[in-house]
C-alpha cells in the first residue's frame, strides 16, 4: 500500500477528524464545568433514536428527511435537559434525568429497530458510524455549518461560559438563563446530530468528553484549556487514522481508542507536572 | 547483418520480452465481494488472475465492516464481481464512492453482477419500503445451487476475457473444465440427498431456498420473521408450532447468525442445531467451490440420517 492511495483513502477521514472536533472540543468544555458529563451521550442517543424514527418511516439513513427527523427529535431533547436544569437545590439531581433520558432512548432505538430489516446491523452501524466513507461533500457542509455555529457560540461566548461555570451568578445578574440554555443546547443539537451522522454515537461522545477533560486537566483557563483539547483531537485523530490504516482496524473504534490513549497520557502528564495556579 | 538491423532485431527482442515480463506479472487483479464468488474466480481465473474477497468467510455478507484495506482492494481493481440483486447494498455502494475507480464502475465491462440471469426465487410480489426486508428484490443467496453457480461462472469467463482478451483462452479452456466437473459433481451430490427428499429443515436466514429446491428439500421456515429482521417471540412461537406438527428435526444456523435464537427454538422441539456454513474457507479444508459443496451435502446428510 503506498502513500499515494493511502491519501487517497484517508484523506476525507483526516479532514473530518481534524476540521470538525475542534467545536466538539468547545462544547465538551461547557459541558464538563456544567458537571453534566452524560448530557453529550444522552444527546447523541436521543439523535440515534431520531434517525431510527425516520428508518421505521421508511426512509434511508441518507435521505434529507432522516436529518430533519432527527434534528427535531433531538430538540426536543434539548428543551427538556433546559427546562429540566435548575438553580434550586432539587431533590432530583440532573445527571439521573440524563442517565434516564439516554438508557430510554437506547432502549427505544432497539425497539424501533427491532421492526427494522437489518436492525441489528443498523444499531451497530449507528453507534461506531462510518467516518471511513464519509465524502467530500459532508465534510464540505459540516465545516460551513460548524463554522456558523462557532461564529455564534464565539460571540456569545462570555454568557455561555458565565451560565456554564456560575449558574447563580447568571440568574443573580437577571440573565435569562434559560432561554440561554436552550439557545445552547439547540445548537449543541445541531451539532451532535450532523456529526453522529457521519461518525457514530461512540466517536462523537469521545470527541466531545476527551479533549475537554484533558484541557481541564492541563490547564486552568478557557482558552489554555481549549488549545490542549484541540491538540489532544489532533494528536488522537491522527494515531487513530494511522492505526486504522496500517493494521486495517474499523477507523472509528480505532480514535475512540486512541483518544483512550491520549487521556491516559495526559493523565500521567498531569499527575506529574503540578498545576500552577491561575 | 548491418547496424540498423541488429539495433531493430535488438528492439523487437526487448519489447518482446518487456511484454512477456508485463504478462506474467501484470495479472489481472479481481476483487469479489464475498468469498464463494472469489472461488468461482479462482476457478475460471486460474494463474491470470489474483483473486480478493471483501468480506470474510465467517461475516453476514449482507453486513460487512468497512475497512480502509477494502478501499485500497476496490480502487486497485481490474474487475469487480458483486453478487447483485440487494445483497451488497448495506456496505458496498459507500466503498465503491471512495474507491473512485472507473474500471469497476456500475457499466464498465470490469463489472460483473453475478445475479444477472440467474432466475431469481422469492421476488417480491408488492414492493413497499417501509415494511420490506433485505431481499427486496428477491432472494440473493443463489450461488448454492450449482446450476446457478454455472450461470455465474460463464459470466465470469465473458467479463475476464473481455477486461483480458490476451488469456481469452485460458479462461474459456477452464469454464469447459468446471462446467464439466460441476455436472459430474452435481450427480454425486444428488445421490448423497436422495434419501432424504422432501426432509423439512429449518434455517435462522432464508439462505438455504436454493440449495433445498435443487436437492428436494424443503425450507419449512425460518427464525427470522423476514430477511434481516430480527426473530421475535410470536414468531418463534408459530415456527415451534409449526416445527412440532411437522417433526422437522434439523436448524441450520451459520457463524453469523444467532445460535442461542435456534438452541431455545432446538430445546422446545428436540430439534438440533446444525452448525452450517455456505462460505469456502469457513471450515477448514474448504478453498474451493467443489471443497464446499462437498462439505455442506456431507454435513446435511450425516445430520439428516440423524447422526
Ligand atoms: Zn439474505
Amino acid at each position: 500500500m503506498n502513500a499515494q492511495i493511502a491519501w487517497e483513502v484517508m484523506k476525507w477521514p483526516l479532514a473530518a477528524c481534524l476540521l470538525l472536533p475542534p467545536l466538539l472540543a468547545y462544547l465538551g468544555l461547557h459541558v464538563v464545568k456544567r458537571e453534566v458529563i452524560f448530557v453529550d451521550l444522552a444527546l447523541a442517543q436521543v439523535a440515534t433514536l431520531g434517525t431510527c424514527v425516520a428508518l421505521l418511516m421508511g426512509y434511508h439513513f441518507d435521505d434529507r428527511v432522516t436529518f430533519w427527523i432527527s434534528l427535531a427529535v433531538t430538540f426536543v431533547g434539548a428543551a427538556f435537559f433546559s427546562w429540566s436544569r435548575s438553580t434550586r437545590k432539587s431533590e432530583v439531581p440532573q445527571e439521573a434525568i440524563i442517565g434516564i433520558t439516554f438508557v430510554v432512548a437506547a432502549a427505544g432505538v432497539i425497539l424501533l429497530l427491532s421492526r427494522v430489516a437489518g436492525g441489528k446491523e443498523e444499531l451497530e452501524h449507528l453507534l461506531t458510524g462510518d467516518i471511513l466513507n464519509v465524502t467530500k461533500g459532508e465534510v464540505g457542509q459540516r465545516v460551513v455549518l460548524f463554522g456558523a455555529l462557532g461564529a455564534f457560540y464565539g460571540a456569545f461566548h462570555r454568557k455561555f461560559a458565565l451560565i456554564s461555570s456560575d449558574p447563580a451568578r447568571a440568574f443573580a445578574q437577571g440573565m435569562r438563563v434559560r432561554l440561554w440554555d436552550f439557545l445552547f443546547y439547540a445548537a449543541f443539537a445541531i451539532v451532535v446530530v450532523s456529526f453522529v451522522r457521519i461518525a457514530g454515537v461512540l466517536l462523537t461522545f469521545a470527541y466531545l468528553i476527551v479533549p475537554a477533560v484533558c484541557g481541564v486537566m492541563l490547564a486552568r483557563r478557557w482558552i489554555h484549556q481549549l488549545v490542549v483539547g484541540w491538540a489532544t483531537a489532533a494528536v488522537a485523530s491522527l494515531l487513530g487514522l494511522w492505526a486504522s490504516y496500517q493494521m486495517d482496524l474499523p477507523t472509528g473504534a480505532a480514535i475512540v481508542g486512541t483518544c483512550g490513549l491520549m487521556l491516559a497520557v495526559v493523565a500521567v502528564a498531569a499527575t506529574l507536572r503540578p498545576r500552577a495556579p491561575a | 547483418m548491418n547496424k540498423l538491423t541488429a539495433i531493430k532485431l535488438a528492439t523487437v527482442a526487448l519489447i518482446a520480452l518487456a511484454g512477456t515480463a508485463a504478462s506474467s506479472a501484470a495479472r489481472l487483479r479481481v476483487v469479489a465481494t464475498t468469498p464463494d464468488l472469489a472461488a468461482l474466480a479462482r476457478e475460471i481465473g486460474g494463474s491470470a488472475v489474483e483473486v480478493t474477497a471483501l468480506a470474510k468467510p465467517t461475516e453476514d455478507p449482507h453486513y460487512v465492516d468497512a475497512k480502509p484495506s477494502h478501499i485500497v482492494t476496490l480502487n486497485r481493481a481490474d474487475v469487480l464481481i458483486e453478487g447483485g440483486a440487494e445483497l451488497e447494498l448495506g456496505w458496498l455502494p459507500p466503498l465503491l464512492e471512495s474507491a473512485r475507480n472507473s474500471k469497476i464502475g456500475s457499466t464498465a465491462p470490469g463489472r460483473v453482477v453475478a445475479s444477472q440471469g440467474i432466475r431469481m426465487a422469492e421476488i417480491p410480489t408488492t414492493f413497499d419500503r417501509s415494511r420490506g426486508d433485505v431481499h427486496s428484490l428477491g432472494n440473493p443467496h443463489f450461488l448454492i445451487d450449482p446450476l446457478s453457480a454455472k450461470v455465474v461462472a460463464a459470466n465470469i469467463a465473458t467479463h475476464f476475457a473481455q477486461a483480458d482478451p490476451a488469456s481469452a483462452a485460458l479462461y474459456r479452456a477452464n469454464l469447459a473444465s468446471f462446467m464439466a466437473r460441476i455436472d459430474a459433481k452435481l450427480r454425486q451430490w444428488e445421490g448423497q440427498l436422495a434419501p432424504f427428499r422432501g426432509a423439512k429443515i429449518v434455517t435462522y436466514h432464508k439462505d438455504f431456498v436454493y440449495f433445498a429446491s435443487r436437492f428436494g428439500l424443503e425450507v419449512l421456515e425460518t427464525l427470522e420473521p423476514k430477511p434481516g429482521i430480527a426473530p421475535s417471540p410470536a414468531h418463534l412461537a408459530q415456527v415451534i408450532g409449526a416445527m412440532k406438527a411437522a417433526n422437522a428435526r434439523v436448524i441450520l444456523v451459520q457463524p453469523y447468525q444467532n445460535r442461542r435464537t435456534a438452541e431455545t427454538v432446538a430445546r422446545q422441539t428436540g430439534a438440533r442445531v446444525l452448525d452450517i456454513a455456505q462460505q469456502p474457507g469457513a471450515r477448514r479444508n474448504t478453498t474451493t467451490y467443489f471443497d464446499m459443496m462437498d462439505y455442506m451435502v456431507t454435513t446435511l446428510a450425516t445430520a439428516l440420517r440423524g447422526g
